[in-house]
């Protein structure tokens, strides 16, 4: 009895009490005098030697004094670590975000960069990825985006012509069933272990299904999730499905890097890639090679879309609001993106870096639709949506392949999810 | 200081060992010679400052992470971080269908636990009726419990694959491919099958040990009398082991609710559609993607609860045996 009674009066003190905060960000030492500690998943790679090289030479040379640590994690875990760290007040003093939902949802933990960095908003492009509500919080270093990739001697096997991809979703599932007929090759390579399958075919179709006006309200916030073109790309997600445009086993299988190896490998004529780092046209092309990997506009799926590549700042350097230097820290950034740090990583790593004054080596004919297309890009759709969102929309397009959900329902979900962020 | 102030009361430390009973007796009617008039205290603080440490490692790195991690959970996340919301994040938690499938994925653990002893068990029963080739299956048996889990991991993911090797088999056998690891009504069994793979070793080996004590002569009497085999372990093996299934039901209990991060980690990511969650991949989760670790401290909180009450019904379950010992 007496031991109920204390456990209740300490549950009840609890509740009444409920302090601190768990998402406390105290000040910690990680920056020590002269030191600044940068976090990200790209610096132990050997093609970003030469650009953590050449940026840490730009910073020398203007602090001599200051030491810069990079701590390379690894990225499956990156955001849960870098999550963990910020919370206990110990996380690096620079640190390396995706652009979109990961970045708006910690921006309360970031330094707001504004006119700090007035010269690099100038020469780079790809802000909107690092930007919250009018304010920036991170300077990007490349392009991402998510270009429709196809498999050129497929086509030719099949009696396609490799120069004129199709130009409406009807046109599109036609040739999907003759690639299929005559190569044995499925239509799409989806991999939607992880939900991202969801997230790069939302991007990378949805041109070719909102109108331009509604596709520009949902980059600035305002999505109508009753909308029925918003409503038609989950149903297009659902008959690619069922129409048997997909490998099997979508939902267990990886996109990085299972369904990227199905494409490379020849299993599959089309694939949603990405424009830097992996899974991209420089990947592809060494094992397609390159004049065999294209690049073509979403197909039409509605009447007055206007199909665009979709794309916006990939990765991009953040300061922690915590730390001790914010200064340096700045300096640090405008370093890990000035020019000649940005050229050795496009020679190394093959990315479509945030300075489109620099020339990307090779690369063929993908690699020059998508230059050709950054002109008149449109930030991708998904990158809007918050992480909360993206994950139940990656569990919901999971039902949605298995059949278990409708897409009303899903669509409804999401909206919810939506509206509560 | 106390300790040494107060010298060691004579025959406290040496009766025990080098006097036996008749100096320890001894001992015990000379009073201790009061030096410093402090001996008297230091005696009583002894046993305290002796176990301080041991309470100060629990107290600092057990009930204080507990008691914040309690704390917490009654605070908000993101715009509310900080602020009292009381059971806010435990009315979101019950009403988080994802919280909800782990939760029932605990109940379905519990459930599929018998499974999980008998195969160890049925294992070992035939390695110790030496059926041929048991020297072998006995060290490859344990060999998988000697192997990461992320490494089991990778390797089932390639296996289990839906082009892998095992659904091409099927195939050749005329069988239609299944989604081992993308279909959500299979994926949790099949992340729990390659558990008990990974782990029944240890489980083998401790029920092999419960063999060496089993009394040889019962056995050849029940064959003598003609007990056919399943007579044989249901009439004598299994209550001549019944403290051993105990334990191993105990520890595999505790393994499966603590130890399927790292396979589910590699081989599912919780997916498909979230049906296999478990509530420690949940607070992984939430408190670093999803960046709501007041949420993550209301799950930690819930599990904390549920593994109390698992232990305490263990608890009394070992007791209960060791009266009728």
């Amino acid at each position: 009895m007496m031991r109920t009674l204390c456990a209740t009066t300490l549950v009840a003190a609890l509740v009444l009490t409920g302090c601190g905060s768990a998402g406390s960000d105290s000040p910690s030492g990680s920056a020590d005098d002269g030191k600044l500690v940068v976090w990200d998943w790209k610096s132990g790679e050997e093609d970003a030697a030469a650009y953590v090289e050449k940026a840490k030479a730009d910073f020398a040379a203007r602090h001599p004094d200051v030491t810069v640590e990079f701590v390379a994690q690894p990225f499956d875990q990156y955001y849960t670590l870098l999550g963990t760290a910020m919370q206990s007040g110990t996380g690096p003093d620079v640190m390396l975000f995706n652009g979109g939902g990961q970045l708006r949802d910690r921006a309360d933990d970031l330094l707001p960069l504004g006119d700090r960095v007035a010269a690099e908003r100038r020469r780079l492009a790809g802000w909107d990825a690092f930007t919250r509500d009018g304010t920036v919080y991170a300077v990007p270093v490349t392009l991402q985006g998510h270009p429709i990739y196809y498999n050129k001697a497929l086509y030719e096997e099949a009696g396609l012509d490799p120069e004129q991809p199709a130009a409406t979703w009807d046109e599109f599932t036609d040739d999907c069933a003759t690639l299929a007929e005559e190569t044995g090759a499925s239509c799409f390579s989806l991999g939607n272990k992880e939900g991202y399958g969801i997230q790069f075919f939302l991007s990378a179709l949805g041109s070719g299904v909102l109108g331009p006006a509604e596709y520009d309200d949902w980059i600035a916030g305002k999505r109508d999730w009753t909308s029925p073109r918003v409503r038609r790309i989950f149903q297009l997600w659902k008959e690619t499905e069922e129409a048997g445009l997909n490998n099997g086993g979508a939902n267990s299988t990886a996109l990085f890097n299972e369904a990227f190896a199905r494409f490379e490998s020849g299993d599959a004529a089309h694939v949603v890639g990405l424009m830097s780092d992996v899974g991209h046209w420089k990947e592809f092309g060494e094992l397609l090679g390159e004049d065999d990997v294209g690049v073509m506009p979403a197909p039409r799926v509605e009447a007055g879309a206007e199909p665009s590549l979709p794309y916006d700042g990939g990765i991009g350097y953040a300061v922690a609001k915590r730390t001790a230097h914010p200064k340096l820290a700045v300096d640090l950034v405008r370093s890990l993106t000035s020019e000649d740090a940005l050229r050795a990583f496009s020679d190394g790593a093959g990315a479509i870096v945030s300075d489109t004054g620099i020339d990307v080596p090779g690369g063929g004919p993908a690699l020059a639709s998508i230059m050709q297309e950054v002109e008149s890009g449109k930030p991708a759709l998904h990158v809007a949506l918050s992480a909360g969102t993206l994950d139940l929309m990656g569990r919901l397009s999971q039902q949605l392949l298995s059949g278990s959900a409708s897409v009303d329902d899903a669509v409804r979900q999401l909206a919810d999810s939506d509206r509560a962020d | 200081m106390a300790l040494g102030d107060s010298p060691p009361a004579p025959g406290a430390a040496g009766a025990g060992r080098g006097g036996g009973a008749e100096p320890a007796r001894r001992a015990r009617r000379v009073p201790a010679p009061p030096r410093f008039g402090t001996g008297r205290n230091a005696d009583r603080l002894a046993p305290y400052v002796l176990v301080a440490p041991a309470v100060l490692v629990l107290v600092l790195l057990r009930l204080v992470p507990l008691f914040l991690g309690v704390n917490f959970s009654f605070t908000g996340d993101g715009d509310r971080d900080g602020a009292a919301v009381g059971f806010d994040n435990y009315t979101e938690l019950l009403r988080d269908p994802v919280f909800r499938t782990a939760l029932k994925n605990v109940g379905l653990l519990v459930l599929l636990l018998p499974v999980a002893v008998a195969i160890p068990g049925l294992l070992a029963t035939f390695i110790y009726l030496r059926v041929p080739g048991h020297r072998l299956f006995r060290s490859v048996y344990f060999f998988p419990a000697v192997l990461s889990p992320v490494i089991i991991g990778a390797i089932f993911n390639l296996l289990l694959a839906f082009d892998g090797p095992l659904n091409s088999a099927l195939e050749v056998a005329g069988v239609g491919p299944v989604d081992w690891l993308g279909d959500p009504d299979i994926a949790m069994f099949t992340v729990v099958g390659v558990h008990v793979w990974a782990t029944f070793g240890m489980a083998l080996v401790v029920f092999l040990a419960g063999f060496a004590t089993l009394d040889g002569t019962l056995l050849d009497a029940a064959r003598v009398d003609g007990a056919s085999l399943a007579q044989v372990i249901r009439h004598v093996i299994v209550p001549g082991l019944s403290r051993t299934i105990q334990f191993v039901f105990v520890t595999t209990m505790i393994g499966m609710l603590t130890s399927m991060f790292g396979l589910l980690y590699v081989m599912t990511g919780g997916g498909p559609e979230g049906s296999t969650y478990l509530p420690e991949y949940y607070i992984w989760i939430q408190q670093g993607r999803m960046n709501r670790p007041a949420l993550a401290s209301a799950a930690s909180t819930v599990l904390f609860l549920i593994m109390l009450v698992v232990g305490l019904a263990q608890i009394a379950l070992l007791r209960r045996t060791g009266r009728e010992d």
